[in-house]
């Protein structure tokens, strides 16, 4: 199968390519248009690019403020969840313990709950501690979330570290926890890496719990801000186009950076090797 | 080491499934406050009780004083009525003995915050039989104000009448209900077509997805220049948040400004611009394609790391036996890549079915409930009608499919998921 590609190939490939990037590609030429002409017009590039639209999204609503609380938010949730899915997926993988399959299954099982079914008791749990509006009410519900996924790709990454180099440590008189500090953490941080990117862009597309949980103005974060933006009466697709771009920009960096790690993340929960 | 884990886990996920288990099998309204706690039992608030009754007893002396004739039969009778329920309640000594304890307590102005002395539990029957009873005589009397001429009696009819209905607002019935929910949605015609939307919406987009995504996996699993930027452009759609694509596609599908409806309507494919996000069909049609420009990607990735794991000296040796492309494709990569397609496919389909963000920011449901799924639907009971108890039924149906769906997966895929990671 693995043949030389031709000409043809390359064409279907750049055609796939702009079919798959033309939403953000149309967004992007909205976006320094003049408002009128976004309303009267199909053609492609403007005579007369601006920025208004840019200005308007950032001073009609608090976008860079949702931007901080999303960048809090998913990173705290990060750290914490992936710093307990390390012990428990290091624990699993290598320690004697009963019962592991069992504990994998209900992992497995509750990364399949949908989140509408816990919405309820969460929301009554959060508010009744009065984390409301605040970022330590999301950051709860994330991490429980984001624990089940990072515990499945951990296990599997460090399902690939030799067992050999722990044992000679263990003859060499190191503790277990001696032994993953300096064997297995050094030799699993690709795998931790990846995982917390994982998580940090989950964290940072959720929707669902934002929307409830932080419903004040300014303790909303990206996504449900961003759908704010369209009131009952108007659209302001200049503000929405400008305001799609700038929070675009931090994942496609994010993306262009990390794509070797993040595909090899994405497999290594459904594919062996 | 696995602990702290697992109880997060357990009590975040598990025990919230429990709980909105639980809340489906009450009549529980945050927005009602009769029904904004959960009670098993029928309760009295006995706080405000002791407070009314004191105001019942000279209401209707006073009443007594002025009425005559038929009206004041019926003021006896209500005054014998109210003080036949008021003796069986304080015949419960330890009812008795929390009422007095209250009584010389609101003479001092002192608040009651103890729950417990507040509330009191009561037999169902009883209280339902003494709610209606008040709620009989205060409705007998306010239609008697409305006969009366003189002005004065009719209107300290009408204020008994108000504060006896009051008071039947205290006994708080219980509002455990049981089955009733379920049985309330089983008939829902609304909750079958938001399951059906969602079914729907499920089996077309991941079907797609499936056959696109295989397609795709297949034209790049071979060596070529820029490798990287296709890798990287592919997962673009899926790295950013479903709202912000959703808006993104809101903008292309808009019957006005809309590019892709535009273009559409010029090539034929719809009938009119407006035709995607103003119609049933249409509305459907359009976060189909949303969800399936988004997730494709994700799918064409898990299948291309499955296909790259398949060794290259099948093909060689299937080429020497004069296999043909599609007799490779059949009896060799599909069977191999059989568990990567069921793994993809299992991930996908749980995530289609809890579809949410996707539908709300894009069509909102509408047109006319067309595009709702279940997930919205029970968003929208939940906390625009501050509706937990029948809200909670419709997560509790969500769950149930999904569990259904991953056992039915798991059925098939089997120990396959485990092998290796358990050892």
């Amino acid at each position: 199968m693995k043949k030389r590609a031709g000409i043809g190939f390359y064409i279907f490939l750049v055609i796939f390519v702009f079919l798959v990037m033309f939403p953000f590609i149309w967004v992007f030429l909205t976006s320094i248009k003049p408002v009128g002409e976004i309303f009267t017009s199909f053609s492609w590039f403007t005579k007369n690019p601006t920025l208004s639209s840019y200005e308007a999204a950032l001073t009609n609503r608090p976008l860079l403020r949702y931007m901080l609380n999303s960048f809090v938010v998913s990173s705290l949730t990060t750290v914490l969840a992936v710093g307990c899915a390390a012990f428990a997926a290091y624990a699993v993988t290598r320690l004697p313990i009963k019962g592991k399959g069992l504990f994998l299954g209900v992992v497995l099982a509750a990364s399949m709950f949908p989140q509408i079914a816990i919405i309820s008791p969460i929301f009554n749990l959060v508010t009744s501690l009065g984390l409301r509006n605040s970022y330590i009410g999301l950051v709860i519900p994330y991490i429980t979330i984001s624990l089940p996924l990072s515990i499945w790709v951990l296990s599997t990454f460090f399902h690939k570290i030799p067992f050999e180099l722990e044992e000679s440590a263990k003859l060499d008189g190191a503790s277990p926890f001696q032994t993953f500090r300096k064997i297995i953490f050094p030799l699993a941080t690709p795998g931790i890496f990846t995982t917390a990117i994982l998580v940090f862009i989950a964290a940072w597309n959720e929707y669902l719990f934002a929307l409830t949980i932080n419903s004040d103005d300014i303790w909303r974060t990206v996504p449900v801000g961003i759908s704010m933006y369209q009131s009952e009466f108007s659209i302001p697709w200049g503000d929405i186009s400008a305001a799609t771009v700038i929070v675009t920009i931090p994942i496609v960096i994010l993306v262009l950076l990390f794509q070797k790690r993040i595909v090899s993340g994405l497999t290594s929960g459904s594919v062996k090797e | 080491m696995i602990l702290p884990s697992l109880l997060l886990v357990i009590v975040v996920t598990l025990w919230p499934v429990a709980q909105s288990f639980y809340n489906s099998l009450f009549d529980y309204r945050l927005n009602d406050p009769t029904r904004s706690q959960k009670m098993v039992n029928a309760n009295i608030d006995l706080e405000r009780y002791v407070d009314n009754y004191f105001y019942i007893n000279g209401q209707l002396s006073e009443l007594e004083g002025s009425a005559e004739g038929e009206q004041l039969e019926s003021v006896q009778s209500a005054r014998e009525t109210i003080e036949g329920y008021h003796e069986e309640l304080t015949s419960d000594p330890e009812i008795n003995a929390k009422m007095e304890q209250i009584d010389e307590m609101l003479m001092n102005f002192e608040p009651i915050s103890d729950s417990e002395l507040k509330y009191t539990e009561v037999g169902k029957d009883f209280a339902s039989d003494y709610r209606s009873a008040l709620e009989d005589i205060s409705a007998e009397f306010q239609t008697m104000a409305e006969s009366i001429d003189n002005e004065q009696l009719a209107q300290s009819f009408e204020q008994t009448g108000s504060l006896l209905s009051g008071t039947s607002e205290n006994i708080l019935e219980s509002n455990f209900i049981g089955f009733a929910n379920y049985v309330k949605y089983f008939k829902d015609q609304r909750m079958w077509q938001s399951l059906w939307n969602t079914f729907y919406f499920t089996v077309v987009s991941v079907g797609f997805e499936l056959v696109l995504g295989l397609g795709i996996a297949l034209l790049i699993n071979r060596a070529f220049k820029g490798r990287g930027i296709v890798r990287a452009s592919v997962l673009i759609p899926w790295a950013i948040p479903t709202a912000v694509a959703a808006m993104m596609w809101g903008f292309l599908y808009d019957g006005q400004t809309g590019i892709v409806a535009h273009y559409f309507e010029k090539l034929n494919i719809i009938p009119s611009a407006s035709w995607l996000l103003s119609t049933s069909d249409g509305g459907m049609f359009s976060i189909i394609f949303a969800d399936v420009w988004k997730t494709t990607p994700y799918m064409a990735l898990l299948l291309l790391a499955g296909l790259q794991t398949i060794p290259n000296s099948l093909y060689e040796a299937s080429n020497v036996d004069g296999a043909s492309r599609w007799q490779q494709f059949i009896k060799i990569t599909l069977p191999l890549l059989k568990s990567a397609i069921l793994v993809a496919l299992l991930f996908r389909t749980l995530d289609a079915f809890r579809v949410f963000d996707l539908i709300y920011v894009l069509t909102g449901g509408g047109p006319a409930n067309a595009t709702e799924s279940i997930s919205v639907y029970a968003y929208i009971t939940l906390f625009s009608q501050q509706n937990f108890g029948a809200g909670s039924v419709l997560s509790v149906i969500v769950f149930l499919c999904v569990a259904l769906i991953s056992f039915i997966y798991v059925r098939l895929i089997g120990s396959e998921l485990f092998a290796g990671r358990t050892k």
